[in-house]
């Protein structure tokens, strides 16, 4: 189950970005214009497809959030992503929909991750015009920084991604959950005391 | 036109405190209309599907101040639907220092027992039995027995249980006796109207007697107001949680909203050579009362207890990301994972936009570093080969001496990575007098005639233990009060 545990890394980094004045000023250029909502440069595999309906995230946070969620899964669920196989920026979209408290502290994240550069952001282009590497070299900056405000910047992000995509039925080929009824090698027995092993 | 309603009795929540409120009312011969916020789902739509299963059944809030994330259910039944079933009596430190401390001679412990007793029956509390202990549980009971600590399989509340591992998700067998299968029907055999998606939003009160309750009918998906209605009732038992209830009594003019206290809660995550498949068996099934300071202990307030390990929640717990982070996930079934939750100290308020302030204090994030090292060591014990904690920057701990490294090293509130509270307690306390409380030992407000509170909100101070039985036993008595109140009018 989405245990309550599940959405706490998320809201835990969400209330330390909302009392961030600085991420509050980048909520208002986003929110001015001054940063650009669209996705003009962005690569296409990262673009919201046309069926695609948001309800909180701008198009370009919605591209900047795929690019990242694919760096966080790892290399099987990221190709799930780019494929649009899992479509893990409309989940998160629906999530923050339903969380407003979390909705503009993310959006601010997003808007950093994707625009902020050196020394903040340890880059001068936007994320997702970055190659897979630079991306990753920009994620490791930000979760091992010795600044709070870094890492519950990329934590958000990490943990909306993680959030996403786990709550996926396609994620099941990756972590071996057989799903909430159990499966035919791993039954609901196998769980309980002085069942064989199956792993 | 706003649509009218009337009724004897108005019970406003559907969970420990409302449902048996409402039973007790409704079997007494009183008209009684139920009203839940959330809407009603059924056995049979509890799908076990964790994103959409969260999205209809729960309600998430923030406590800004300490990052924490409180939860409840929002749904017919409440917090019962999506607890762990976990059952234990209110320990008797408790009741004696609401009774010192507050006046409460009626929660003394026997004074109380009969209602404890009524509610274990009335939910099915049982103790977990073999066929019930899974891995995951048992790799922390073996761990607390080679340390010599004390711990025990705790007694739920369910019927037949099928070891899915969804409690907290709503039971799809109908094993898990929440409110909606025991108190709720009760309450509707016995005649009581039950409106789901319904919110009171205030409670009309003239000339110090309650009058009627101003209602909106919400939408079960969206949660946009539909409908305004008004119920006009003398009598309003509010247990809309402590989420609701402090919230809404200051909507209605009263003062609330103080003293509200939690039991902060984090996880640790063990991996193991062999598979534990922690996703399956009872959410919840052992607990280590070691270091508790309640039942006779005298440890410093910290329970640790086995939780299920699915594949969202250990993804979260789990550190780094890419390539790194797809191996571990890839052992998902060979982790197992422990609640480390407090008795806090620290208390907060609710105010009446229901905003929660509250910054968690010094000794408690000690107590959650301390439970979190005893929790990796009793799992070092039982041959784990790493034990992840929720603090950033932290190593797998793999050692007794990274346990203690651990366990002595500063541990900055901004460190943490996940913090959240399922119990949560006062707002609305009950008191001797006036200027110790919102109410009094019966439940009922200060100064208004025919307004109670009849859950968690109403309590003192935090249980120390999982608290839906002393919810559930002090909304019995308070039923069997207004009831008896109500006769003799």
């Amino acid at each position: 189950m989405m245990a309550p545990d599940a959405m706490a890394p998320l809201v835990r980094a969400g209330a330390g970005l909302e009392r961030r004045a600085f991420l509050r000023l980048a909520g208002a250029l986003v929110a001015a214009g001054c940063v650009p909502a669209g996705c003009g440069g962005v690569p296409s595999r990262w673009q919201p497809g046309p069926a695609v309906r948001l309800r909180v995230l701008s198009p370009r946070a919605y591209a900047t959030f795929s690019a990242a969620a694919a760096r966080i899964v790892g290399p099987s669920g990221g190709a799930m992503i780019e494929q649009r196989v899992v479509d893990v920026a409309s989940v998160a979209d629906g999530l923050l929909a339903r969380a407003p408290a979390l909705a503009g502290p993310l959006g601010q994240a997003l808007a950093v991750l994707e625009f902020g550069v050196w020394p903040l952001v340890a880059k001068i282009r936007p994320f997702t015009g970055l190659g897979p590497h630079a991306q990753d070299a920009v994620l490791d900056d930000l979760m091992r920084s010795r600044w709070t405000l870094k890492r519950q910047l990329v934590g958000g992000v990490r943990s909306l991604a993680l959030l996403a995509f786990y709550t996926q039925p396609q994620s099941r080929v990756i972590s071996g959950y057989p799903g909430p009824f159990g499966s035919e090698r791993i039954p609901i027995g196998a769980a309980m005391v002085g069942a064989a092993d199956t792993s | 036109m706003a649509a009218r309603l009337a009724a004897d009795a108005v019970v406003i929540g559907t969970g420990a405190g409302g449902a048996p409120v409402a039973a007790t009312l409704a079997e007494a011969g009183m008209d009684t209309l139920v009203l839940e916020a959330g809407p009603r789902i059924g056995t049979d739509d509890f799908t076990g599907e964790e994103g959409e299963m969260m999205a209809r059944l729960y309600r998430l809030d923030v406590a800004p101040g300490s990052g924490m994330a409180l939860y409840a259910g929002e749904c017919v039944g409440g917090s019962t639907v999506i607890n762990d079933a976990l059952c234990f009596r209110p320990p008797p430190e408790i009741l004696d220092e609401w009774v010192d401390a507050y006046g409460l001679g009626a929660l003394a412990p026997s004074a109380l027992a009969p209602f404890v007793e009524q509610a274990w029956h009335d939910v099915h509390a049982e103790p977990t039995d073999r066929a019930h202990t899974s891995r995951n549980a048992a790799r922390l009971a073996a761990g607390a027995e080679r340390l010599g600590w004390s711990g025990n399989a705790t007694p739920r509340n369910v019927i037949g249980c099928a070891n899915l591992g969804l409690c907290n998700l709503g039971c799809p067998t109908g094993a898990k006796q929440s409110t909606l299968l025991t108190y709720v029907p009760r309450a509707e055999r016995a005649g009581a109207r039950v409106l789901a998606g319904t919110r009171a939003e205030r409670i009309l009160i003239e000339g110090g007697r309650v009058r009627a309750v101003e209602v909106v009918i919400v939408d079960p998906t969206t949660r946009a107001v539909r409908e305004r209605a008004r119920v006009e009732t003398p009598l309003v038992c509010v247990a809309a949680g402590v989420l609701g209830t402090p919230a809404l009594l200051q909507q209605s003019g009263l003062r609330a909203g103080d003293g509200v206290q939690f039991h902060s809660s984090l996880h640790v995550t063990a991996r193991f050579a062999e598979p534990i498949h922690g996703y399956y068996g009872p959410t919840m099934a052992y607990a280590v009362d070691e270091l508790s300071d309640v039942n006779g202990h005298a440890g410093p307030g910290v329970m640790i207890e086995s939780v299920s390990a699915h594949p969202v929640a250990t993804a979260g717990a789990l550190p780094g990301f890419g390539a790194a982070h797809e191996a571990l996930m890839r052992r998902l079934a060979h982790y197992a994972r422990a609640l480390v939750v407090i008795r806090d100290r620290t208390r907060g308020r609710i105010g009446s936009d229901g905003a929660v302030d509250h910054t968690l204090e010094a000794s408690d994030l000690e107590r959650l570093r301390a439970g979190m090292a005893a929790a990796a060591r009793a799992y070092l014990a039982a041959g784990a080969i790493e034990v992840h904690v929720p603090v950033s920057g932290s190593v797998p701990l793999r050692t007794d001496a990274d346990c203690a490294r651990f366990a002595a090293d500063p541990l900055a509130a901004s460190a943490l990575t996940s913090l959240y509270a399922v119990h949560l307690f006062g707002g609305a306390r009950m008191a001797a007098r006036p200027d110790a409380g919102v109410c009094d030992e019966r439940g009922a407000c200060f100064g208004v005639r025919g307004l109670y509170v009849a859950d968690a909100a109403g309590l003192p101070s935090s249980t120390g233990v999982n608290p839906q039985i002393t919810i559930m036993a002090n909304a019995l008595r308070i039923g069997a009060a207004v009831v008896h109140e109500a006769r003799t009018a």
